[in-house]
């Protein structure tokens, strides 16, 4: 429905590098990135506030790459509300009103339609100024959908906010996509809220996109060094691999991990903390990957408790509380720990 | 104990300097306005001359103020907003009468409009600008027309431009953004421009002396109404123009602190 199209930008110290990008009619994209990522500029670029240098973006197959902002049907929310302030509550909601013909009569009622929507009926005769940053951003995603935008974009909206409002508005964006069906690109630096409100993620770094898929297959899969570690995924290693019978062995420090990703050479490869099995005694299974180790570390984090056991080389286990009481592990028992050639993602 | 005692001295001491300071400059502005009696300051100020000073540097500071933001909007506005080629050749250039001597700026208008085929063109179409009113609004424009720019474009930077992002995705072209949005939120940086341009504007006296002359009951601006009844010796006509002067720069400097220091309210 929205289309990214090999853009390139360069603005001051950021840049976009060649970003494509296919979004669907009511999707949430969730782009997901460090600081500097260039984030901001290509939710800016989608809403045409700057030409990009190379490139089409393309509302329901019409490329709008030349259109000024006001005629692409596109909100724009951000990280620091840039309400008006020398409007109030009210007149900031319906300040995109203006350009288009409503009577008095609908623009008073689609104003309230979206104070209520948003729970801010109670603020509208007040200024930005003495408001609290959730507030405000209640206002700011009004006022962007009031003009019932194709897609809706949200640079960082939840950031700014101290935890408690921040997973309160979090729900609200839940609840107001699912309402109104808009097509989101919600950009972010926290996997929490990448997680919780995408159907689609993109991981953004140096003005690249590196993946794009559903958070649970990026967060499953990461396809390269930086989003497993972005994704915080902890168990990353680099070998060398070998193909045989569509199994990739994989060397390094003299171990031999066995992955169902058949890749050969020089790769990288992860196992998530928690798709790693431990055990006292060996344990007999159709997993190919069991290594003996040693306790080296406990860290001790509530209901998941997360061990290293130096296998040759440092592996990160998480398990349950439960099971860790149940073994009672100790530092520098000798333990087994086995984990499946699916779950070793070779990338 | 004796370290305290140190730095208390060194506070007494650089606390004297400002008080010296401020003594030289109070003196200075009472000795003015104490000079004559109250009675020959009042009768001096209601006199036909003195009433047609005011009543001239009165308009031609408004005249030459408003032009002053007519132009300066546009032009700091391109300056905080826009890249382009020259930008700081350009910012150099528009700040330069900021350092000329007002002296040589009427000099430079005076040979721009009284002997240039420009001038002379301006002049037969009957906007004649060498000793006239009008030389006087063109001087105080020429001279003062940095201080509103400077004003006006530190004003414009410091408004986020996202600001007008966002209201151009509410549906506004790139100047009605500016005329919504921005505009209204420089409200106090304009305010802080006008006055201090306009209480400029009332003592501004070497290039319009230059341009417009100083002729009695012509261009007999408060600052020129001094320096002619100064020269003549007509003391309590000089003392009542600069006590007006005095008068109208206090209050301009109390509402222009008053404006620029909430100007980044936003």
């Amino acid at each position: 429905m929205i289309r990214v199209e090999n853009i390139s930008k360069k603005l001051g110290e950021f840049c976009l590098k060649d970003v494509s990008l296919d979004i669907n009619d009511g999707e949430y994209l969730m782009v997901l990135g460090p600081t500097g990522a260039g984030k901001t500029i290509l939710l800016e670029t989608i809403a045409g506030i700057y030409p990009p240098d190379k490139g089409k973006v393309y509302l329901y197959d019409v490329d709008i790459t030349g259109l000024p902002p006001r005629e692409r049907n596109i909100g724009m929310v951000y990280q620091d509300y840039m309400l008006f302030p020398h409007l109030n509550v009210e007149k900031n909601i319906k300040f995109g009103l203006r350009s288009k013909k409503y009577t008095k009569i609908e623009t008073s009622q689609k104003v309230s339609k979206l104070a209520d929507l948003l729970g801010v009926s109670h603020l509208l005769n007040r200024y930005p100024g003495t408001l609290s940053g959730g507030e405000q951003q209640r206002i700011a995603i009004a006022r962007a959908l009031i003009m019932e935008p194709e897609v809706l974009l949200l640079d960082e909206p939840l950031s700014a906010l101290d935890s408690e409002t921040r997973t309160k508005l979090r729900e609200e964006l839940r609840r107001i996509h699912s309402l109104t069906r808009t097509t989101m690109i919600h950009v972010t630096h926290s996997f929490d809220e990448a997680f919780l409100l995408g159907n689609q993620m993109a991981i953004m770094n140096h003005g690249e996109i590196v993946q794009v898929g559903e958070p649970s297959e990026v967060f499953r899969k990461p396809n390269c060094k930086f989003a497993a570690e972005f994704l915080g995924v902890s168990n990353v290693f680099r070998g060398e691999s070998i193909v045989e019978n569509d199994i990739a062995y994989i060397n390094m420090n003299g171990l031999r991990f066995a992955s169902a990703t058949a890749r050969e050479g020089v790769v990288y490869a992860s196992i998530r903390p928690e798709d790693i099995l431990v055990s006292v005694k060996p344990v007999e299974s159709s997993a190919r990957n069991s290594f003996r180790g040693k306790i080296q570390g406990i860290s001790n984090t509530g209901i998941v408790v997360r061990i290293t056991i130096d296998v040759g080389i440092p592996l990160i286990v998480a398990i349950t509380r439960r099971s860790f009481m149940d073994m009672s592990l100790i530092k520098g028992m000798e333990v087994f720990v086995t984990f499946k050639a699916m779950d070793v993602h070779v990338f | 104990m004796l370290n305290k005692l140190r730095e208390s001295k060194f506070k007494i001491i650089t606390i004297s300097f400002g008080l010296v300071l401020a003594v030289f400059i109070m003196a200075l502005l009472i000795g003015v306005v104490t000079h004559t009696t109250p009675q020959a300051l009042i009768a001096s100020l209601f006199s036909g001359e003195i009433q047609f000073a005011i009543r001239l540097s009165l308009i031609t500071s408004v005249i030459s103020t408003t032009l002053c933001i007519i132009v300066s909007v546009p032009a700091a506005y391109a300056l905080a907003r826009y890249d382009f080629r020259g930008k700081t050749l350009l910012n150099t250039i528009l700040d330069m009468p900021l350092a000329l001597p007002p002296l040589v700026a009427g000099v430079g208008l005076l040979i721009l409009f009284g002997t240039t085929s420009f001038g002379k063109g301006l002049a037969e179409a009957g906007i004649q600008f060498v000793f006239t009113p009008q030389g006087i609004i063109i001087a105080q424009f020429f001279v003062n027309m940095p201080f509103m720019f400077r004003v006006l474009k530190a004003t414009f930077q410091g408004i986020n431009p996202r600001y007008e992002y966002v209201a151009q995705t509410l549906g506004c072209t790139d100047a009605g953004a500016f005329w919504r949005v921005t505009l209204p939120m420089s409200k106090n940086g304009l305010v802080a421009g006008s006055i201090i341009t306009w209480c400029r504007g009332i003592g501004e006296f070497g290039a319009a002396l230059m341009i417009a002359g100083a002729t009695r009951m012509q261009t007999e601006t408060l600052p020129i109404s001094l320096y002619l009844n100064m020269s003549c010796g007509e003391l309590p006509l000089a003392i009542a123009s600069a006590t007006i002067l005095i008068v109208i720069s206090l209050i301009s400097l109390f509402v222009f602190e008053k404006f620029s220091g909430s100007a980044r309210v936003f």
